[in-house]
């Protein structure tokens, strides 16, 4: 059991049914309503689908079972060989175990030389620091580089074991739903979607003003801007302005700028002529309205606040015959747009529709959330950073060098050194260390 | 002024290209020379396109909304860094694509391998020019974000090396199947040009999730809301996890690797085409 747990094809298993998992998440939609997949895949399929969850596929167990596994497998695999890692990180190479490093080259000097300082200088500038022994009869050089790099894997694994172990903390603890003020209104109540349920806020919100701001001439937003105040008993608390990518906390909620839109806040006047003959008439929105002398009715499809910048608007349906009802758009402020042709402003052959009144509204839709989990997410986050570069970019190597006294008197030196994980940087190196070495008479 | 570099860009990469692959055919390494100057020249134009394009972008930024004071300026910015739709994508994508041989794979990038990445970065980019809208546009609220310059740089720089890697590993398999080709490189030479490439993509794809995590936090209120683009560069990231433990737990290596990087770069692929033209998401560039 345990070896099945800490081998690396359960890993690569888990890895693959993972990303199995995913693919079959991007291409089946999720989280639509039963009859969407009945319509699309037809009714025995898209039941079979409804039915094995595969509709909220991240929600139930298909993603949970693998996540499972994959926590269980990190685990196993921090608890087997952290303890080693750990070990190894924290003894630091002795001379003793320096000498017996794999000798690497050899090089003889002449009696007269000053060796140790020759090997302190190329050592300085190829290695940087080292240790130095002196012992009788020998004087042995060392240094270990790369050290910490056994611990890389591990803070990356113990990162993501944070990072799951924050989203099951979210999951379980943490509230997420949405929120609707209106303009000059105060609200406490949202939705959550899992469970669909309302709940209440333990203070007010009052959208104070709502903006949609553009760039000039381009119909492109460039803001979406919520001015609101924190009460509490009635008592104003905080100010804040929420935008897009700009959310404000209050008292450990969360809010973010998510949705918008304009409500009529009463029926709006019109003034209608065809040809020479006008009427002025009040209409509701969502309602079919029969103009004077029949034949023709329109309805007010919604109400937009600033169109394109253009401020505001409504959209309406309009039909006088048989066939498909035209839709196009009233703007309040600038009624000269319905003599563009092919723009959306263009008004039906014959009637001209004049917004004489627009009484609405803003509301904003927010993202309301209290995730105690994101802390975790977080720190395994800055976990990956000290975690990747010791992993991938420290290469550990040992190297020493050994100075001994021939019978003869000239000084005799031995190379040694090891680098398992790197051993095409090692080889230059050491390739370059022993020619310096070797020529280290003439340094 | 800029499209226009962009296309010379685009021909000398091509020549760049043509020149690589015929080193490759001869093994004359004076031909490679020739090259590696025509796609640095490339690459310093390139540079300068973008670099020149930030510019304008930002111009423009300052005269919607003139910034005052330094701290401003510099944020406006970082904001219209040139990242914010397909077409500055796909430049950009390119750019990274020689990058990372100029810098730090110089000795590998050389005959078939050099070809393929500079005929690879030059289709990128002629695409850029004559399939998608090149225009300027100012930022939507969505991208207004420091994050936006991290997030998508990491990840692009992560894609290139992928690329590398890809090509490295397309060689690697075609050498195994056709050696009566003059071969620039040896395969062990390729072999560790797959898994040092992946190793840098790995890390910059990382660091693109996690950056795109905390940006989504502050955006939406979600560090991972399963957004078809986000899934997709976790199962791009799934692929290259699984390549990197075969190769330094159970030390595979040749066929098997260079097999797992092409899968692995079609995922990249897919995650930064397909998922725009196929699903709808956060991420589409279409939209």
């Amino acid at each position: 059991m345990w070896r099945t747990l800490t081998s690396l094809r359960f890993t690569l298993l888990v890895l693959l049914t993972l990303a199995l998992v995913a693919i079959l998440g991007t291409l089946v939609p999720q989280g639509e309503p039963p009859a969407y997949y009945l319509e699309r895949f037809g009714t025995t399929f898209g039941a079979l689908l409804w039915r094995l969850g595969l509709a909220n596929l991240y929600s139930g167990a298909w993603l949970l079972v693998p996540v499972s596994m994959l926590a269980l497998n990190l685990l196993a695999c921090l608890v087997k060989g952290l303890p080693q890692a750990l070990r190894r990180a924290m003894t630091p190479l002795t001379w003793q175990a320096a000498e017996a490093l794999p000798l690497r080259g050899r090089f003889i000097w002449p009696p007269e030389m000053k060796s140790s300082e020759v090997v302190a200088k190329v050592w300085r500038a190829e290695l940087g620091r080292s240790q130095r022994l002196s012992l009788p009869g020998k004087e042995i050089f060392f240094c270990e580089k790369g050290r910490f790099r056994p611990l890389g894997p591990y803070l990356i694994h113990f990162g993501l074991l944070l990072v799951l172990w924050g989203a099951l903390v979210g999951k379980l603890w943490g509230v997420e739903g949405k929120l609707v003020v209106h303009e000059g209104e105060l609200a406490e109540r949202f939705e959550t979607l899992r469970p669909l349920t309302e709940r209440v806020l333990p203070f007010q919100v009052r959208l104070e003003r709502f903006q949609v701001n553009y760039y000039p001439q381009s119909g492109i937003p460039a803001e979406f801007r919520a001015d609101l105040t924190f009460l509490r008993h009635g008592q104003e608390k905080k100010r804040a302005v929420c935008r897009v990518n700009e959310p404000v906390t209050f008292d450990g909620w969360t809010f973010y700028q998510s949705s918008y839109g304009a409500e009529p806040s009463g029926p709006l006047g019109f003034e209608i002529c065809q040809g020479n003959l006008c009427h002025r008439l009040e209409a509701p929105v969502r309602h079919r309205v029969e103009l004077p002398g029949g034949g023709a009715q329109f309805l007010i499809i919604k109400v937009e606040g600033n169109l394109q910048g253009l401020g505001p608007a409504v959209q309406m349906a309009f039909r006088d015959g048989p066939g498909h009802p035209r839709i196009f758009w009233v703007s309040l402020n600038h009624p000269q747009l319905a003599d563009q042709p092919d723009s959306p402003f263009a008004q039906p052959a014959g009637y001209r529709f004049t917004l004489t009144s627009l009484p609405y509204r803003w509301y904003s839709v927010f993202q309301v959330k209290q995730d105690p989990g994101v802390w975790y997410v977080y720190s395994g986050f800055l976990l990956f950073l000290p975690g990747l570069f010791m992993a991938f970019f420290l290469r550990p190597q040992k190297w020493a060098v050994v100075l001994e006294k021939t019978p003869t008197g000239d000084k005799a030196g031995r190379l040694l050194g090891a680098s398992p994980r790197a051993r095409e940087a090692f080889e230059v190196r050491r390739e370059r260390l022993l020619r310096r070495l070797q020529q280290g008479a003439r340094e | 002024m800029i499209s226009a570099i962009i296309g010379i860009v685009t021909l000398i990469y091509l020549a760049a290209a043509f020149l690589f692959l015929a080193a490759g055919l001869r093994a004359a390494p004076a031909w490679d020379r020739l090259a590696r100057i025509f796609l640095s020249t490339g690459w310093v134009l390139h540079t300068a396109a973008f670099l020149g394009r930030w510019w304008q972008s930002s111009l423009l930024a300052a005269q919607h909304s003139p910034p005052a004071g330094f701290q401003e300026v510099l944020r406006m910015v970082i904001l219209q860094v040139p990242l914010a739709n397909f077409y500055e994508s796909l430049v950009f994508f390119s750019w990274c694509l020689p990058t990372l041989p100029l810098i730090s794979f110089r000795r590998y990038t050389t005959g078939f391998l050099g070809g393929l990445l500079s005929l690879l970065a030059s289709l990128l980019l002629a695409y850029a020019s004559l399939g998608v809208d090149s225009h300027i546009r100012p930022l939507m609220p969505a991208l207004k974000s420091n994050w936006l310059l991290l997030h998508v740089l990491t990840c692009f720089v992560g894609y290139g090396a992928f690329a590398l890697a890809f090509g490295a590993a397309l060689l690697f398999i075609w050498q195994l199947r056709c050696p009566l080709l003059p071969a620039a490189t040896s395969l062990p030479y390729m072999d560790r040009l797959i898994y040092q490439a992946t190793v840098i993509g790995f890390v910059f794809l990382t660091l693109g999730i996690v950056t795109g995590a905390v940006w989504a936090e502050a955006a939406w209120g979600r560090y991972w809301s399963w957004d078809p683009k986000e899934t997709w560069s976790l199962i791009t990231w799934l692929i290259y996890a699984t390549l990197l433990h075969a190769r330094l737990v159970k030390g595979w290596q040749g066929r098997r690797i260079a097999w797992l990087a092409v899968l692995g770069f079609l995922a990249v692929l897919f995650t930064y085409l397909g998922v725009s033209f196929l699903l709808p998401g956060l991420h589409s560039y279409l939209t």
